[in-house]
């Protein structure tokens, strides 16, 4: 087996409006805080991969490696890309080829100083043709959701199911994010009759608490080779799977739109990599930018059946206990929040995702930690509209 | 500021929905390729251009957008979607437009399933310095106002010895105001002079029948052009295709050109198109003449707000030829004198209309003037007309003109739209044209005078042959089929202000 990068050491700030605070200053903090959980100094640095999507435009810097190098005073290699797992998917790549021993991963987005323009700026970075034809950060939501339910023949008393299965989700995530002192939005919707509310107010099949907010925030960690993490960590978290897919940059012309092909790829590819089953994963930070996008991750990733994610859900959550129950087996979600409460600053959501499952994994999530003997996790991140899909399975200790 | 490398690239694909067709596999895709994605190398070179600006479409599924972003924020509540083409072979992103969204509109199970037909649109709204974006990925429903038709051509059967009137389109959307006696034609808010130029050319080349390749020239008169320097003709060039597509390179080779005489800027060319097929040198086998205006009118509180009772919206395409012909012509005169009746200086948003010389020295005089020294040089009575149509700025005017001119009612009735769409400026009189020409049987005689502010008239005479019966089957959005069509929908004055001003 090839000796998997370690994660050592997490950290991030609250997500939310940091009006006061510059993009630059977010990732300090966030970085402070991994090399502090991990002992490390940041002379023990090897090299940098920040992520952020559109710092450029919403905050027009310059270079953002440039900006850290002067900050640190390092002058090593950093590498910038767009989603925190895809820094994360190349620093465990440099590891693993032996040519890092340790590494910073951080990713940051201060997306509500351009709150004016933001929405048109998500959609182009989407995709330039939906946003010509008219298309909103929301609207491939509920496409998805309305050819769902058609290519499953959801309707009638199964439709009311349906819509409250992702209203539960709603309600079940903020339920979370009430226990995450870094939580952008941990009051929203405390009952499914308020979403069901909201969305007959605003006459949408998915209404305000059914999306993610639009924050700021940055977060990191400290991948170490497993040599390094040996001498550092006393409770290491390896990288057994990492893998990403890609799929077609405009929604309407891809084949399968009830779900997303490359999240099930990068899944399969991560469990082959990994060695291990989906059913050896416990615990998922799945990528809810939607609450439809939580329900749809679960069947992609494998944990419940095409088409009937909603009814394991709606089942789970009639007499909620924390975890949805596939098949008689426990499976915790977005223990977070989740997006949907935890908050979503684009390039730093990834890191918050991790954060969570190290954090489970170690057991040291405070009030939000799970009762179980945690050993697998999955964090699921997508770029645009399932254009990409990054899984990273991570497993507690060393061997 | 718009980028104009971007803003070219993607309404040169956009305007046009053009994509590729491997010639291996047969897969289709939206937006042109040199590879195959399934075929990969063994594709290249096997990629057909095809394009799904005449095709139907269908509506997969769909959504209310109420929160649109930025650019899109003047539409209000728009249906968005998938629409597929080809039995779902090729999908799309895409706008309902035309369509104002009402409470009873939140079932989406009644849009989904139906037929679409793209349509050419502005994109979104722009600074006023911008470039004006345009796409085709906007759709309205195949079975409400504009019915989906396709465009077929049909190989010449008959030449004639004297050009005429091949074919011919009217366009006007389905949204009016009602006043008093006059309904007038209004755009949606994506629409201006521009889409209206390249809708009424689209329809004409479907009711011809003519090969867009063999178009040599199009001319597209308007008052109404919302830029100050950049022609209509280009976008009408390049979305219709019109002449020899030099693909590599991105032309058309076609000779496209505005013309801007108030609201005789195209009835003035129907000479000119007349002529060109006659150049023995370089003969050009057919040429289009679109009129099209978003008439413009002040509010009516402002200096020129009395014209805001009489503006209407649309546009009218004559495609002239030596082939196929539906109506001879048989002669034309033109007359001019410099009469400031009605003008517009630079930079000014709204005409001005004085109100000294409207009427006696400038409508009268000209329109007179040219239609009797027509009636002179052919040697023809009123009698020997069974049509006679004017320029129509509002009802008054043209009817008594026919009559001091010796028309009846049955002569000038026909041609006389003016209550029904308003005052179209460019398109006025040949919209009256296009009324008569859905109607006329072979061998009745058409005269025609248009009148420009400023001032001037031409006036035409046309004899239809026999092969207008014949043609008259391709075109169902007759002149006719818009003013009495169950989908027009009446608007209220603020709505129409706001639709006239646009994105």
């Amino acid at each position: 087996m090839e000796p998997c990068p370690v994660i050592i050491g997490v950290g991030r700030t609250k997500f939310g409006e940091h009006y006061e605070t510059e993009p630059e200053k977010l990732v300090l903090e966030a970085g402070l805080m991994a090399e502090t959980s991990a002992g490390i100094e940041r002379k023990d640095l090897d090299a940098c991969y920040l992520s952020d999507y559109f710092l450029q435009i919403t905050n027009k810097i310059g270079i953002e490696e440039g900006f850290l190098s002067e900050w640190l005073e390092l002058h090593i290699p950093m590498e910038k890309s767009r989603s925190f797992s895809s820094a994360l998917l190349n620093a465990c790549h440099a590891i693993q080829s032996g040519k890092y021993g340790t590494v910073f991963v951080g990713g940051v987005e201060k997306m509500t100083d351009r709150w004016d323009k933001i929405r048109d700026d998500l959609m182009l970075l989407e995709d330039p043709w939906s946003y010509y034809a008219g298309c909103t950060p929301e609207a491939n939501h509920e496409l998805m959701l309305r050819e769902y339910i058609k290519k499953h023949g959801i309707s009638g008393k199964s439709l009311d199911t349906f819509y409250t299965a992702l209203a539960q989700i709603a309600v079940k995530n903020y339920g979370h994010a009430l226990k995450n002192e870094y939580a952008h939005n941990p009051h929203g919707a405390t009952s499914v009759d308020k979403v069901l509310k909201v969305r007959s107010e605003e006459h949408k099949p998915l209404g305000r608490y059914d999306f993610a907010p639009i924050s700021d925030g940055a977060t990191a960690l400290i991948l170490a080779s497993p040599e390094v993490a040996k001498e550092h960590s006393e409770q290491p978290v390896c990288v057994v799977g990492s893998s990403s897919a890609t799929d077609y940059v405009t929604f309407p012309s891809r084949e399968d739109r009830t779900g997303f092909v490359a999240s099930r790829i990068a899944m399969k590819k991560a469990l082959e990599t990994a060695k291990i089953k989906m059913d050896d994963v416990q615990i998922a930070e799945v990528y809810d930018q939607s609450t439809l996008l939580e329900m749809v991750s679960l069947e992609d990733l494998g944990f419940t059946k095409k088409g009937k994610s909603w009814l394991d859900i709606y089942n789970s959550c009639e007499d909620y206990k924390g975890y949805y129950e596939v098949d008689g087996r426990r499976l915790f979600v977005n223990m977070n929040g989740g997006l949907k409460a935890d908050g979503n600053p684009l390039g730093a959501t990834g890191g918050a995702q991790v954060f969570e499952v190290v954090k489970q994994l170690n057991d040291e999530a405070g009030e939000r930690q799970v009762d179980a003997d945690l050993r697998f996790g999955c964090v699921l991140e997508l770029e645009g509209f399932g254009t990409k899909a990054y899984v990273h399975l991570l497993r507690r200790g060393l061997a | 500021m718009s980028s104009e490398p971007i803003e070219r690239r993607v309404s040169y694909i956009g305007d046009r929905l053009r994509g590729s067709r491997c010639g291996v596999c047969g897969k289709e895709y939206f937006r042109p390729r040199d590879y195959c994605g399934d075929c990969g190398r063994k594709s290249f070179d096997k990629m057909e251009g095809v394009d799904f600006f005449y095709e139907k479409g269908k509506l997969e599924v769909c959504t209310v957008v109420t929160e649109p972003t930025n650019r899109f924020t003047k539409l209000g509540s728009y249906l968005y979607g998938v629409v597929s083409f080809h039995d779902g072979k090729v999908r799309v992103p895409g706008r309902l437009t035309d369509r104002i969204l009402s409470e009873g509109d939140m079932d989406l199970s009644n849009f989904e399933g139906r037929d679409v037909v793209p349509r050419f649109r502005k994109r979104y709204a722009v600074s006023q310095s911008d470039i004006i974006p345009t796409i085709s990925l906007a759709f309205t429903f195949a079975d409400e106002y504009y019915p989906h038709q396709d465009y077929k051509v049909s190989k010449p059967r008959k030449e004639y010895e004297t050009p005429g009137i091949v074919g011919y389109g009217v366009y006007v959307s389905k949204f009016r105001i009602k006043e008093g006696a006059m309904e007038r034609s209004l755009p949606f808010l994506d629409e201006d002079a521009i889409t209206a130029a390249v809708e009424a050319g689209k329809l004409s080349l479907i009711h011809s029948g003519v090969d867009q390749s063999l178009v040599g020239k199009v001319y597209v008169g308007s008052e109404s052009n919302p830029y100050a320097v950049k022609p209509i003709a280009t976008k009408v060039a390049q979305t219709l295709k019109l002449g020899e597509e030099e693909k590599m390179d991105g032309v058309q080779g076609v000779d496209a050109i505005d013309t801007e005489f108030a609201c005789k800027a195209a009835t003035s060319m129907f000479k000119d198109a007349t002529a060109l097929a006659y150049y023995p040198k370089a003969p050009t086998p057919y040429t289009m003449v679109i009129g099209t205006d978003n008439s413009q009118a002040a509010p009516r509180e402002e200096p020129g707000g009395e014209l805001d009772f009489f503006v209407g919206y649309g546009g009218s395409a004559f495609i002239f030829g030596k082939h196929d012909v539906i109506a001879e012509v048989e002669g034309w005169y033109s007359c001019t004198s410099d009469t400031p009746d009605f003008w517009r200086r630079d930079l000014e948003p709204y005409p001005r209309h004085g109100g000294r010389f409207t009427g006696e020295p400038a409508y009268f005089k000209h329109i007179a003037k040219a239609g009797i020294k027509l009636m002179e040089k052919l040697n023809l009575q009123p009698g020997d007309v069974d049509y006679f149509i004017s320029h129509q700025p509002n009802i008054p005017y043209p009817v008594r003109v026919a009559e001091a001119l010796g028309f009846k009612e049955e002569q000038y009735l026909p041609g006389l739209q003016v209550a029904k769409f308003g005052n179209t400026y460019s398109g006025s009189s040949p919209i009256g044209l296009a009324a008569v020409l859905d109607r006329a049987k072979p061998g009745e005689r058409i005269v025609i005078v248009g009148y420009g502010s400023g001032a001037g008239s031409d006036a035409y005479s046309f004899v239809t042959t026999g092969q207008i019966g014949e043609k008259r089957r391709r075109q169902k959005f007759t002149v006719q089929h818009q003013i009495e069509n169950k989908h027009v929908e009446y608007v209220k004055y603020e709505t129409y202000r706001r639709f006239k001003l646009g994105l």
